[in-house]
Parts: C-alpha cells; sequence; structure tokens
C-alpha cells in the first residue's frame, strides 16, 4: 500500500514539474466580455501573436458570469488571469478596493475624455484603459411623429405632452426601463435634469426635492402612457417592443441604436427610426455619458510586461477606428474626430455624443462599491412611483428610508462622505 | 352510459388542458427556433412563418456545440458511473446495517448550497493545475449524482428481501458474492432510475461549470450564453441551443420514463 502511495506522490510531483516547464512559453490568459468590441479583439488576436510571439489564450464570457469568474479566482487569490475585460461603474470600486486591479503607470490616457478618466481614476492613479462608452438618448417614430404633426421634444414638457398624444391601445406613447435596479440607470438622466443626483460626495441625496420630482415625473410618464407592465420591463423586453413598432418615444442609452435599425432585426424601417439629444429638465441638461466597459491587467498577473503589450495593443488607436467601423461608440475622443472614420458612422450618433461629451455626466447609477443593493433599493422608489403614476403619498417616506440604508451601506464599506 | 360518457368528455378536457399549459413553453421555443428574429420579436405573434434553419447554423457551425454536447456528455457520464461504483456499495451497506446517520451526512452534502463548495474547490484544483480539466468537473458533478444514487438505491435495496441474499449465504456465498450475483441483477429499475435523474442534474448544472471549466471544458448550460451579448440577445439562437441541449434530455427521460416514476415511488409504503 505504502509503495503505491509513494509511486503516486512521485508521479505528482513529476507532472508538476513538467508543467512548470512548459510554462516558460511566452503565454497569457485574457478574459474577454461577450460585447462587440470583445469579439473584434477576439478576431484580431491571432495578428498580435504573430506580431510578438505570446500566446494568447482567450475565453469570453456573459457579463455577469464573467464578474462572477473574476471574483471567485481574485478573492480566492489563486487566479491566472492575466489581462480582463471590466465594467468600471457596476464593479470599479470593488474591484479597485480589494487591490484586484494593476494601476497603470506608464499608460498614456491624454486621447481620453476627462469625465470619462473620472471613474478610471482612484487617488492619483489611474487602473482601467476606457473602451466603450455610451450616453442616454431619445428614440422616436418618425412617422409617428410626422402624422401626429408633432415636433420632437426638446424638454420635459414637451416630452410629457407628446407621450399623451402618441398614447393609444396599440401604441405606447414612451417607453423607459421600469424594472426596479435595472431602471436606477436610466432614470439617472431624468434626475439630473431635475437638479437631484443619487449620491452627492460619497452621500445619499436621492431623497431631495428634485430627486423626488424626478421620480413622480419618471412615474407619472411611464405609468400613464408607458407600455403595460412596464414595471417589469428591462432593455430585453422594451427593445422588442420598439423594434414591433408598439412604442412611440423610448430613452434608454444609445447602444441599441444599431439593433432598431437593423432590417434583419426590427419591423420597423430604419428610416421611421430616429434618435434625438435627451430632453431636458427644468434646471439643465445633462444626460449620462458612461464608461460601459473597460479593460485592466490583474494585479495577481504574473506576466505584467507581456499583460501591458496586450493591453496597449487592445486599445490601440487603429483597434478603436476599427471598433467604430464595426458601430462600437468607442471611448477615445481621437476617433470621433476623424472625418474619415466619422463619414462612415451614423450621423445621429456624432451629434448625440457631442452634445453628451460635452455637458454629460459621467455616471448613471449611485457609484459604490455594493452598487447592487443600492440600485435594488432605488428600484424599489421607482417601481413605486410608476404603480402610482407618480402620486404616491409614500414616496418621500420611502425614499428617506432608502437614503438611510444606502448611507448604512456606504458606512460598512467606509465609502461615507467621501 | 350518458354519464360514463361525460366524464370521458371532462377527462380528456383537463388532460387538454393541463397538456396545454405545460407544452406551451416548449412548443413556443421550438418555434422560435426556426423563426428569424424579425419573426420571434413580431407582435401579434406569427403562428405561421417561413421557418429558417439559420439559428441551428449558428449553434452547430459558427458555435462549436458538438464539443459542448461531448464535454457535457463525457462529464456527465463518468461521474454518473463513478458515483455508481461507490454509490451502489454504500448504499447496500446503508440499507442492510440500517446506518441512518451516515446517510443523512451523504444528504447532507446534497442539502448545502452548491455555491459554498466552489470556493474551496477552485483554491484546490487551481494549485494541483487541474482547472479546466475534465477530473476537476468529474469531481464536482459527483457532489451531484453520488447522493441521489445512494438515497434512491438504499431504499431500492430495502424493498429486496433479505432472505434473498441469507439464503445464498447460507450456502457458502459471501455477502459481495452475494451483493454482486444476485441484490444488483435485481435491481434494474432503481439503477435506471437513479442513474436517469442524475444525469439529468449533472447535463443541466451550470453553477459548477461556470467556475471550474473555462474553453476547453465549457459544458451546453454555459454555452446557452455564448448568444448572449452586452445590450444584445439572439433570442434565435438561445432557443436553437436550447433546443439541441433539451432533446438528449427528453429522450432519455421518455425511454426510462416508467422505471422512474417506478423507482422513485419504490419503498414508499415501506416504513
Amino acid at each position: 500500500m505504502r509503495k503505491i502511495l509513494v509511486f503516486m506522490l512521485g508521479a505528482l510531483t513529476s507532472l508538476c514539474v513538467s508543467m512548470g516547464a512548459m510554462a516558460q512559453v511566452k503565454e497569457i490568459r485574457v478574459l474577454l466580455a461577450n460585447h462587440p468590441y470583445g469579439d473584434l479583439l477576439k478576431s484580431a488576436i491571432p495578428e498580435f501573436e504573430n506580431a510578438t510571439g505570446i500566446r494568447v489564450n482567450v475565453e469570453s464570457l456573459q457579463e455577469s458570469q464573467l464578474t462572477t469568474k473574476l471574483t471567485t479566482e481574485f478573492a480566492t487569490n489563486s487566479s491566472s488571469v492575466d489581462v480582463f475585460m471590466t465594467r468600471p461603474l457596476q464593479e470599479g470600486k470593488m474591484f479597485y478596493k480589494n487591490g484586484w486591479y494593476e494601476p497603470l503607470m506608464t499608460y498614456d490616457f491624454s486621447d481620453y475624455p476627462k469625465n470619462v478618466m473620472s471613474v478610471s481614476t482612484f487617488g492619483q492613479k489611474s487602473y482601467i484603459v476606457p473602451l466603450v462608452t455610451e450616453w442616454q438618448v431619445l428614440y422616436y417614430r418618425k412617422d409617428v411623429f410626422k402624422e401626429a404633426g408633432i415636433k420632437v421634444p426638446t424638454n420635459f414638457t414637451e416630452l410629457e405632452a407628446a407621450a399623451k398624444k402618441l398614447n393609444s391601445d396599440s401604441l405606447a406613447g414612451i417607453a423607459s426601463r421600469g424594472k426596479g435596479a435595472a431602471a436606477v440607470t436610466q432614470a439617472s438622466s431624468y434626475i439630473y435634469n431635475f437638479g437631484g443626483l443619487y449620491l452627492d460626495k460619497g452621500v445619499a441625496v436621492f431623497n431631495s426635492k428634485p430627486a423626488i420630482d424626478a421620480l413622480r415625473f419618471y412615474g407619472k410618464l411611464l405609468g400613464n402612457y408607458g407600455p403595460k407592465g412596464v414595471t417589469s420591463m428591462s432593455w430585453e423586453n422594451i427593445m422588442p417592443l420598439f423594434q414591433a413598432g408598439k412604442v412611440a418615444m423610448w430613452t434608454d442609452a444609445s447602444v441599441f441604436y444599431g439593433q432598431i435599425i437593423d432590417p434583419a432585426k426590427t419591423q420597423v424601417s430604419a428610416e421611421n427610426v430616429g434618435i434625438a439629444n435627451f430632453p431636458a429638465g427644468p434646471k439643465m441638461n445633462s444626460p449620462f455619458i458612461v464608461t460601459s466597459w473597460g479593460i485592466a491587467v490583474a494585479k495577481q498577473s504574473k506576466n505584467k510586461d507581456l499583460a501591458m503589450r496586450f493591453l496597449e495593443w487592445a486599445t490601440s488607436k487603429e483597434l478603436a477606428a476599427k471598433g467604430m467601423l464595426a458601430n462600437i461608440t468607442m471611448a477615445r475622443s481621437s476617433v470621433w474626430e476623424d472625418p474619415a472614420i466619422l463619414a462612415k458612422v451614423n450621423p445621429g450618433l456624432v451629434e448625440t455624443r457631442a452634445y453628451a461629451a460635452k455637458f454629460g455626466n459621467p455616471l448613471d447609477r449611485p457609484y459604490m462599491s455594493a452598487v447592487g443593493e443600492a440600485r435594488d433599493l432605488i428600484g424599489e422608489l421607482i417601481i413605486e412611483s410608476i404603480n402610482t403614476r407618480g402620486a404616491s403619498a409614500n414616496l418621500e417616506k420611502m425614499a428617506k428610508e432608502k437614503v438611510a440604508k444606502v448611507n448604512e451601506i456606504l458606512e460598512d464599506t467606509g465609502e461615507y462622505g467621501k | 352510459m350518458k354519464k360514463k360518457l361525460v366524464s370521458t368528455i371532462f377527462f380528456y378536457l383537463l388532460v387538454t388542458g393541463i397538456a396545454l399549459v405545460v407544452l406551451f413553453p416548449f412548443v413556443w421555443m421550438l418555434a422560435s427556433s426556426f423563426k428569424t428574429q424579425v419573426d420571434i420579436i413580431s407582435w401579434p405573434p406569427k403562428f405561421i412563418f417561413s421557418p429558417t434553419l439559420q439559428n441551428y447554423q449558428k449553434v452547430f457551425g459558427e458555435q462549436d456545440f458538438l464539443k459542448y454536447f461531448f464535454n457535457s456528455t463525457i462529464i456527465g457520464a463518468v461521474s454518473v458511473g463513478l458515483s455508481l461504483v461507490l454509490g451502489l456499495p454504500a448504499a447496500y451497506s446503508i440499507s442492510r446495517y440500517a446506518q441512518k446517520k451516515l446517510a443523512v451526512f451523504i444528504l447532507l452534502a446534497r442539502l448545502m448550497p452548491g455555491i459554498s463548495f466552489l470556493m474551496p474547490w477552485y483554491i484546490v484544483f487551481s494549485r494541483l493545475n487541474l482547472m479546466d480539466s475534465y477530473v476537476a468537473l468529474i469531481l464536482s458533478h459527483m457532489l451531484i449524482s453520488l447522493p441521489i444514487v445512494v438515497w434512491i438505491m438504499s431504499t431500492y435495496f430495502s424493498t429486496i428481501p433479505r432472505e434473498m441474499e441469507e439464503s445464498a449465504m447460507v450456502d457458502g456465498a459471501t455477502r459481495q458474492y452475494a451483493f454482486f450475483t444476485i441484490i444488483l441483477p435485481l435491481s434494474g429499475p432503481g439503477i435506471i432510475t437513479a442513474t436517469t435523474l442524475s444525469f439529468i442534474f449533472s447535463w443541466n448544472n451550470f453553477m459548477f461549470s461556470q467556475v471550474l471549466s473555462m474553453e476547453k471544458t465549457k459544458t451546453l448550460p454555459i454555452a446557452v450564453y455564448n448568444f448572449v451579448s452586452y445590450a444584445e440577445v439572439d433570442w434565435g439562437g438561445v432557443m436553437a441551443a436550447a433546443v439541441a441541449i433539451m432533446a438528449p434530455a427528453i429522450v432519455l427521460t421518455m425511454i426510462f420514463q416508467k422505471y422512474v416514476v417506478k423507482g422513485l415511488t419504490m419503498g414508499a409504503v415501506k416504513g
């Protein structure tokens, strides 16, 4: 028996040694998201491998799977990931606090807009290279507007009037996300334009008068003129409705534009689909413009030099230009200034981006490490407001409770007041 | 006579009603897998459409679903096989020697949320360089199948009269010999039940594969998500992949259904 054990141990050791020897080959492991830019990188990786001799083991995963996987690997301190795609607003703060991002000291960030960089930087150092931005816009049906003889709304009063006029049994006047936590990002621009915020310098303030007014307005719009069952709808549910011609206006992120004008995916012909700036509120017009995806080097990486080389390549201007041509709204500023590229990008996107890049807010959710919990809490307010068509007598009281809870979470994680 | 006719009609109405409710999602999925994206989202829903094989082309052409099928099959079959090798004698012992505590202990492994095993497993497997290996996935899936085998089989063995093996042992057979030559051949339906159920549970398992597998050993439930991208869902692809994944499970269940029901209720009236 003992002999067998000794033999097995010996075999195992030699196996480990031989595996160690194999690791001498220059190779890195990269985790990408199921995202058009991830697909683009994946197809371009062979070029990188040929040019550098570095072997890239690439995996692509759906976003929540990606987060689960990264979290498990990093938390157990036994990750072999070198480079990974990441969502700065959703997981950035938590990953940074846990020390999972490697600071990018040598990277040249001069080509990225300031408001975009604000979410990649902690203290003096930057940790994430922004890849893709998206901003809030108003999608509308040109044909429906023409028939009704009204203009595209530029402020909230006009928005409500248009929604009221266009709403009918077969057509929802307006749609926007109503499903609790998922709606938090889309309600953000409404709150900003009323003059409110989710968090102000690390303190929850979404029970302020402007924020409550905004939540009431959001509830009134969707409760009265939204599609049936809007409180269980996220973009997955609203986009098909819009594509089936059941919605007159839709406020959501710019990322969906490509899909609602693609004849292979929609019943509404592209010429009848319009895109416009998000309407102004009583206080200002500052729709969100967020870095939905970035890319980072893992702190636990054992091949940081190789990882940096990959990162430089993956975020290069050349690939960003390719991304633009594939209808991906890249974060780099220079690609939005190159006439040769812009000639091939949809003018609606160029215009709305120009506005948002200048006046937009870089956050679309409470920016904290426990984003998910805070979103659930705020989501309850949104649902309450929609269910009561904005007239809930409880909203102030509920908001006060939720603010207290979010502040408690902020204190627990040591982010309160920072 | 008239009364009988009414009750027959009522019976079939009820059956049709239940079948409609149960089958509707499945029919919807099947129909959608042959539709284009425009037809899938169209409202009112289209019941008559020109079918396309484009979605299946994506599943087996663009995506390497044959590889994922292979992975799921290997992992399911080997983990169930090993669970039978370990679980059948264990179940026999539990049944014959009334080792209740042991049985509960094994059940505990099944009752604990699977996610609590993931972190330790990840640490162990990554230190052993077993990440993305069949070994890691087979071992983890045995956590699902072993308790099923033990529990189904121990109740099953209890229904076989002790006298069967006792008479063999009186004639000089060892307990092991009696187990292999007398008890096992009598346990066909039970073994089939345990095998089918644990294979299907392994086939459908998402959580373990999500963390322990990578590109090489990706299993089917994970691969469905290849059609879910950021801000975009390819419903046709998802539906076609779901049909492809369900097909073997449905066929398996249909073939062994009568055993499964029999095996599950076996010993039900025994205290």
